[in-house]
């Protein structure tokens, strides 16, 4: 990379700098080439850097994140239906109207449930099958995985492969009380009680079930993800601690968690929020909302609002508030790291 | 010499921890989906209308353009564009866009909002525009159906009786529903044949078909989880039936004890003995409901399916051969009932609206003029094997299908005594019914949980002022 900040204003930005040198550098190129040469400090690289690098994607992000968010947080403000171009302001009518209703607030406990079962859940087996498929092989010789790790470590990507929303399709078909595959070899072992059973229609089983495939549909990227991790952790510290005499268990708690402490928050969090929208599985497997509405998520409560019922307005204030949840989650995590120490640990 | 970036204090954990938090954010889609596509407002001038003639009563301006958006669903889009033809024929220089959407309230969504709809929309399918949300912005019909058709007659005089009232709300007739649903209890004439069964007319009759049925091995009934509310539409129309036209106003007019009427719990109590007695075919509820249909008319693994006409196209593929479907009114609770057993459910769908601020307006009408036409409506009942709202354009062999046959069969017979309603539709209720019903198809809630469920969703729709309420009488 070409010098920047060498005996320039200390943070020189490109807006204060340029408004200083005639011509300016938005001028075109030839201009560009000439202040090259007068003036070290701004550069073409530099200029064209800080203008690809952060000018351009500065003006997407406003006008492709931001612009919507506030658009969207105005509108949970109206009643607007959505396909009207009438958008009459109502205040804080829909938050109110939130509150008293009791199908959005069985979503979000729904969604809360997941948001806290399925990271734990899909993080915790990552973690133990990485840990197996780099460290936990044979104790003697050099430190290395389960024999045939390379094959295990495809295999359980596979999943992650498939688009969400196959995903969800295959396992309705595994799931379909009379024709599905999984009853099919229930019953075959002679479990007559599973005869047409429905595992996304009994509330006792229905969430459960949802869980499960997005767990097993997860796992594998989490697992090579934490298996990356593991990876740049030197061997010498592994053949340490096992010089000291700690087994596999020991060395996963106590070597392996800590050194890739950053990476779980990360994972941890990514996680969080595909569990707090969920959508795509949920379309796929309980359209509907699942029996007495176990499986009814925020995300698909706000679809029906908006597209259904045409209450734009409304549905709006679902997504403010299933925004402020995500934040609030993400700010868990962070906060949860750095009470148990997480900050420090670990060296860039 | 090199510095590395991060000595400009260029914190690479700052960044990388604020693009999480970027992360977090954007990844909140639903938020984002919520905004406006386009800029404000504008809307377009409909373009000048032509001088008016018997020939061109809406006034359509010479050589116009008109754009159809055609839902894409079970009936595809041949039919339209067929219609399009005869009216590019008859209004010389005219043209016809006719385009297909699968998805009509997410692609037309921005249109509405900027002002420039399509002239003509088939509102239809699992995505439709709510009627409730768009019906102020849509043109009177009023004038199409009084004006000749491409054969000189009247178009009011060709249609079938009632198929105007679905598409009108507080007295304004904006919506065209253009096929004609009969609702029935569907069979297999062959099976029932064969073994010597006969169509139950009430609920007991149908209970001691269950049980000659268990005796088969095969279930009387059976559901699938996205349609449990097939078994609602059914219970709806044997109450109404049974108690005559005031359960129709109590249900349609979200009255508060409207579940709780006499009919409403004979019929659901009658429905109930048949699930308790295990003739319905277990596991609905974690069935899709295409499957669950096709256990029926390919397996023949339960006897009778409550559908709309939609059915036989609808399965067309995975029905077995030789299977006659079949279609007979609702069951009623007595032999005394209000109504007698031949009434029927019976109501247009696939609704066309005009929207009044479509650039040809005229245009729009003018389609559907042609989509009524003798040509076109014959057209349609033989490309779809349905009936449009067009009457008496069904041969006596309904082109070779025993469903079309007995449904025009049963029109014939229920002559006056039909009747359909639209509070489900009209507010988008059916989403929340579902739930309920698949537990109680299940046998996991009694009829007084189901009752107390449906109510609680009718009065929540009637306490709610932003929802505006048709009233219907």
């Amino acid at each position: 990379m070409t010098l920047v900040g060498q005996g320039a204003a200390p943070g020189a930005g490109a807006g204060p700098a340029a408004a200083a040198t005639p011509p300016r550098p938005s001028g075109g190129f030839r201009n560009l080439g000439s202040a090259r040469w007068r003036r070290r400090n701004l550069t073409f690289d530099k200029i064209s850097f800080f203008g690809v690098f952060l000018v351009v994607p500065l003006l997407l992000y406003v006008a492709f994140v931001v612009s919507p968010f506030a658009q969207a947080a105005y509108f949970s403000l109206t009643s607007w239906s959505g396909f009207s171009p009438e958008i009459p302001f109502v205040g804080l009518q829909n938050y109110a109207r939130l509150f008293g209703d009791d199908t959005f607030r069985r979503a979000v406990g729904n969604s809360v449930i997941l948001a806290l079962v399925l990271p734990s859940v899909t993080l915790a087996l990552a973690m133990f099958f990485a840990t197996l498929v780099t460290v936990g092989g044979s104790s003697r010789g050099n430190v290395r995985g389960l024999a045939g790790s390379n094959v295990y470590r495809i295999v359980s990507f596979f999943p992650y492969v498939i688009p969400a929303i196959v995903i969800g399709l295959i396992w309705s078909q595994i799931y379909d009380p009379n024709s599905g595959i999984l009853n099919g070899v229930l019953t075959r072992l002679g479990l007559d009680r599973f005869t047409s059973f429905a595992w996304l229609g009994e509330v006792s089983t229905a969430r459960l079930a949802v869980m499960f495939v997005i767990v097993w549909g997860l796992v594998g990227f989490y697992m090579v993800l934490f298996i990356a991790a593991i990876k740049g952790i030197p061997a010498e510290i592994f053949e340490a601690a096992r010089v000291d005499g700690a087994g596999r268990f020991r060395t996963a708690v106590t070597i392996t968690i800590p050194l890739v402490r950053d990476n779980i928050q990360t994972a941890y969090i990514y996680m969080g929020i595909l569990a707090l929208d969920a959508f795509v599985y949920m379309a796929a497997l309980e359209p509907g909302g699942g029996p007495e509405n176990t499986t009814l998520v925020m995300s698909q409560q706000l679809f029906t609002t908006a597209f259904t019922k045409g209450q734009f307005g409304y549905a709006c204030a679902m997504g403010v508030v299933l925004a402020v949840i995500t934040l609030a989650y993400a700010a868990l995590v962070f906060v949860v790291n750095r009470l148990t120490g997480g900050r420090n640990e670990v060296a860039e | 010499m090199t510095h590395s970036l991060s000595s400009v204090s260029f914190d690479r954990r700052n960044f990388l921890r604020g693009g999480l938090a970027a992360a977090a954010l954007a990844a909140t889609g639903g938020l984002a989906g919520c905004a406006t596509s386009g800029t404000g407002p504008a809307p377009a001038a409909s373009s000048a209308a032509g001088p008016t003639s018997a020939e061109n009563p809406f006034g359509l301006a010479a050589n116009s353009s008109t754009e159809a958006v055609i839902f894409n669903g079970g009936y595809k889009t041949a039919y339209a564009e067929f219609a399009g033809k005869q009216m590019e024929a008859k209004q010389a220089g005219s043209t016809v866009k006719v385009s297909p959407a699968t998805n009509i309230a997410q692609t037309l969504q921005p249109r509405f909002v900027a002002g420039n709809p399509p002239d003509v929309i088939d509102n239809s399918g699992a995505g439709l525009i709510g009627i409730n949300t768009i019906r102020e912005q849509l043109a009177d019909l009023t004038d199409l159906i009084n004006a000749p058709n491409y054969e000189g007659q009247k178009i009011a005089d060709t249609l079938y009786p009632g198929v105007t009232a679905p598409g009108t709300f507080d007295g304004k007739f904006v919506q065209l529903n253009y096929v004609l649903t009969v609702y029935a209890l569907w069979y297999s004439a062959s099976l029932f044949e064969s073994e010597g069964w006969t169509v139950p007319k009430t609920y007991d009759e149908m209970y001691d078909l269950g049980g000659k049925a268990k005796a088969k091995g095969k279930y009387l009934l059976g559901w699938g989880k996205e349609a449990a509310t097939y078994y609602q539409t059914m219970a709806i129309a044997s109450a109404i039936k049974q108690g005559g036209d005031d359960v129709r106003l109590a249900l349609e007019n979200l009255q508060p004890d409207a579940w709780s009427m006499q009919p409403v719990q004979d019929v659901l109590n009658g429905f109930k003995k048949i699930i308790d007695a295990g003739y319905v075919k277990p596991g609905g509820a974690g069935t899709q409901f295409t499957a669950a249909q096709a256990q029926w008319s390919n397996d023949q693994d339960f006897l009778l399916y409550p559908s709309g006409s939609w059915i036989e196209n609808e399965m067309k593929s995975q029905t077995k051969s030789g299977f006659k479907l079949t279609g007979a009114p609702e069951p009623t609770v007595t032999s005394t009932s209000a109504m007698p057993w031949e009434a029927l459910h019976s109501t247009a769908g696939e609704g066309y609206v005009v929207p009044s601020q479509g650039k040809n307006v005229a245009g729009g009408k003018e389609f559907l003029r042609a989509m009524l036409s003798k040509d076109a409506a014959t057209n349609f009942a033989k490309t779809t094997f349905s009936s449009s709202i067009v009457k008496g354009l069904i041969p006596a062999d309904g082109f070779g299908s025993t469903a079309l046959q007995s449904q025009v069969k049963m029109l014939d017979t229920a002559a006056a005594n039909i009747f359909s309603w639209n509070f489900v539709d009209l507010y988008g209720t059916n989403t929340d019914q579902l739930v309920l019903w698949n537990s109680f198809l299940q046998g996991d809630s009694d009829v007084a949980t189901l009752t107390k469920g449906l109510q609680s969703i009718s009065d929540k729709i009637a306490k709610d002022d932003s929802i505006k309420k048709v009233p219907v009488s």
